[in-house]
């Protein structure tokens, strides 16, 4: 790959006509200087991260938000600290490889880039396709399949189709009750510490993005699924919650199934402990229950997230690759759960 | 409930009279190919209809390689140039959980085919107002077993209206309605699926002038556990055609066992299954040639799953069935599932004899002990009952010790069942 040298012309984002979104090139917002690919900020784009993160076919992402000079978001006062945006929030997410997972800061080759704005009032997502000079990309509503490869943590070659959703797919998990919402700017997502930058609730409140912060043990937090000094438990629901809870809760598109992932989700039985499907068809592969507490293998839920079939794979979309690390995690949570302190669930089971 | 396979007639004798259907309303091959460029400004009409727009998608087999999906509009029609001249492939689909998926108020799509979706065909979610008028959506493979879920599946909806509709080779049911309210199936045809017509956890439904034939069963009205809407009633089923639903039951590959899915535990040659549901008035429909029973009254113990949800009871009640006219077949009744060895072995009327109706005996003890009262209002009122096979089975003892019973005398009873729709029925 030769990256192109063009540079973006500096773009002010506060002087951009927001009714005109959205801009045919990623470069006409001025989010990033320079050459974008590098993803140097502009004045008031702020990096973060949730604390646990959707698999993406290990596609690494980074996250921007930028606010209007002068305005701020207020936590919501509900379990997972769910944000009110000011008008005009924009939420920018690029999606990349490099081309040696051991080499993390080279050779890099960005694939999309999604951008979500609030306009008034309401959140609108928009999805970018970069061009192989990497110099740019360009709105693409009606999606993309591009080849992608890269060498693996262990040294191996791996290779996919990556797929760039289609506009109208942002929202089959973009989704609460209809509306457009965005995901992992929450409070449980954000109520932990940067590498070396603190924790980014203070973060925002510095940058003037929140107003009037509490104690940060007000706030909702959730573990890094990753990180395994955590409790197992924590760990697997903070996975469920990032990769299918957006779907899987009560507000969700997956709200038919009656399976509800989300990290506040307590009901074993909403959880899918010996909890016979609804609508899954092949997607239930030989296999009675989403979870059958110390089997993970004889589990719907596992299944799902280990069978590349569409109609079967879960989730429905952007992944067509199974995530080896995520599946794991799931099945020690699984295999850890004792069977006899569900008894009370499986009454009458075969 | 397991039953002893030793005494089960042989089953590799019977696995023989098993039908399969690859029949197709026609051949979408012969349709002219949409362009790529047609196909891209397809996905964009649907990215960005607006309230009150009409998609007209004209006559071709477009190739679609992502979901088409309406986003919560208004007043919107999705017109095709006819079910089949204007087709929508998603047989190359790489992600997503549904072909079509549409959201919204007012809604109506017509007057196309959709094929191959990996998961189901068209789904509609959220609709306040959906109609489905001449859609046909189907699996063109030959290998039933990776056909997809459902055909025309609108869930969680208000409002519904299938007309005069096509769903075919559907791996759970053609024609599936689930968590909604207000619901018309007319005129339509459902062939060659699991379940042909399913209302499943729905409020005030009625399903009419429909054909349900060659699936693995007909017409299906259940309640399951554990779901949001917890629980429906309400559905009057009449004046339909419930023929030679004999299919082989694929919902698992053959050979498998049921999965956790109920349909799995279908027996072929089942007509109508009633399961969990509340409030069913069946009447005036011509059920033939279904090998194991015409009409099953069953309650949700029958699948051995576990029964407590809130919200919501495993029994079947408030039941009319009357006025039908049963035809029986000259097939044996199904062994290949446990339900169907039931009726084939222990039904009341002799070894391998199909039944009209049965009823599988389970009910709520704390309304009665003796479902000679009949505690659960099940109510059978047919023309000629002495001269149709009834069962009432007595599954309470377990395997070891089934019986059965010939007398419908308890169930001699009529009863009401409300259903108001005719708003619907003349949209």
């Amino acid at each position: 790959m030769v990256y192109g040298e063009w540079e973006a012309p500096d773009v002010d984002i506060n002087t951009v006509n927001f009714d005109q979104m959205p801009f045919s090139k990623l470069s006409d917002y001025g989010f990033f200087k320079g050459k974008i690919r590098e993803f140097n900020p502009g004045k008031g784009v702020v990096l973060y991260e949730p604390a646990s993160s959707l698999f993406t076919d290990y596609a690494f992402k980074t996250r921007y938000i930028w606010m209007p000079e002068g305005a701020s978001a207020t936590i919501q006062d509900d379990s997972e600290g769910t944000i009110d945006f000011p008008e005009n929030t924009v939420l920018i997410k690029n999606f990349y490889y490099p081309a040696d997972f051991r080499y993390p800061l080279e050779k890099i080759r960005v694939i999309e880039t999604r951008i979500m704005v609030k306009k008034n009032g309401a959140w609108e997502a928009f999805p970018y396709l970069w061009n192989e000079e990497q110099t740019d990309a360009i709105y693409k509503a009606v999606g993309a399949e591009v080849s992608v490869d890269w060498v693996d943590q262990q040294g191996q070659a791996q290779f996919v189709k990556y797929i760039v959703p289609n506009q109208a797919q942002c929202k089959s998990c973009h989704n609460s009750n209809e509306v457009m919402v965005p995901l992992g700017v929450k409070a449980k997502q954000l109520n932990h510490a940067l590498p070396g930058k603190g924790n980014q609730l203070i973060a925002w409140e510095e940058a003037g993005y929140l107003e009037e912060l509490k104690p940060l043990q007000a706030y909702p937090a959730m573990v890094d699924y990753s990180d395994i000094s955590s409790d197992l438990n924590l760990r697997a629901k903070a996975y469920l919650d990032s990769n299918c809870a957006h779907c899987h809760r009560a507000e969700g598109p997956a709200s038919t199934s009656g399976l509800f992932l989300n990290y506040e989700e307590t009901d074993p039985a909403k959880l899918g402990v010996f909890k016979t499907p609804v609508a899954a068809g092949f997607g239930a592969g030989s296999f009675t229950y989403a979870i059958w507490p110390g089997k993970s293998n004889e589990s719907i839920l596992t299944y799902r997230m280990g069978t590349n079939q569409v109609g079967a794979a879960m989730p429905e979309i952007g992944r067509g690759l199974v995530h080896r690390e995520g599946l794991e995690l799931i099945k020690a949570w699984i295999d850890a759960m004792p069977e006899e302190s569900f008894h009370h669930l499986s009454a009458g089971k075969r | 409930m397991r039953i002893p396979v030793g005494l089960v007639l042989s089953a590799t004798i019977l696995l023989s009279c098993q039908r399969s259907s690859s029949e197709q309303s026609f051949d979408s091959s012969k349709v002219p190919r949409a362009s790529p460029e047609e196909i891209d400004r397809l996905i964009e009409a649907f990215i960005f209809a607006e309230d009150g727009d009409t998609i007209a998608i004209p006559a071709g087999f477009y190739n679609v390689k992502t979901q088409l999906i309406l986003d919560n509009k208004k007043n919107v029609t999705i017109k095709g140039a006819g079910m089949a001249e204007t087709v929508l492939s998603f047989k190359e689909l790489t992600s997503g959980g549904e072909g079509v998926k549409l959201v919204g108020q007012n809604i109506t799509i017509e007057d196309l085919s959709v094929e191959d979706a990996p998961g189901d065909g068209i789904k509609s979610q959220h609709c306040d107002g959906i109609t489905f008028r001449k859609v046909n959506v189907t699996w063109t493979n030959g290998d039933k077993s990776k056909n997809g879920t459902y055909a025309i599946y609108p869930v969680q909806c208000k409002n519904v209206l299938i007309d005069a509709c096509i769903a075919s080779h559907s791996k759970d049911a053609g024609i599936y309605v689930g968590q909604s309210e207000n619901i018309v199936v007319k005129n339509s045809l459902a062939f060659g699926n699991v379940a042909g017509i399913e209302i499943e956890n729905s409020d005030n439904a009625e399903v009419f002038g429909n054909t349900a034939r060659d699936n693995t069963g007909g017409i299906l009205v259940f309640n399951l556990p554990g779901l949001p809407k917890a629980e429906g009633r309400g559905t009057k089923i009449y004046d339909n055609d419930i023929l030679s639903n004999n299919h082989v039951n694929f919902a698992t590959a053959l050979n498998e066992q049921p999965n956790g899915n109920t349909v799995t535990q279908i027996p072929p040659g089942s007509g109508l299954i009633l399961m969990a549901a509340k409030g069913v008035e069946i009447f005036n429909n011509r059920i033939h040639y279904n090998k194991t029973v015409g009409i099953a009254i069953s309650n949700y113990q029958i699948t051995g799953f576990p029964t407590d949800a809130p919200n919501w009871s495993p029994f079947t009640s408030d039941i009319y069935i009357h006025g039908n006219e049963y035809k029986r077949s000259a097939q044996l009744p199904d062994v290949t599932k446990e339900f169907g060895q039931l009726i084939a072995v222990y039904n009341a009327h002799g070894k391998g004899k199909t039944q009209d109706i049965i009823y599988d005996g389970f009910w709520d003890k704390r309304l009665s002990p003796d479902i000679k009262t009949n505690p659960m209002n099940v109510c059978i009122r047919e023309a000629d009952m002495s001269q149709l096979r009834f069962t009432l089975f007595d599954l309470w003892e377990g395997e070891e010790n089934i019986k059965s019973s010939s007398d419908y005398a308890p169930f001699d009873c009529q009863t009401e069942v409300h259903t108001q729709v005719r708003a619907l029925s003349t949209r």
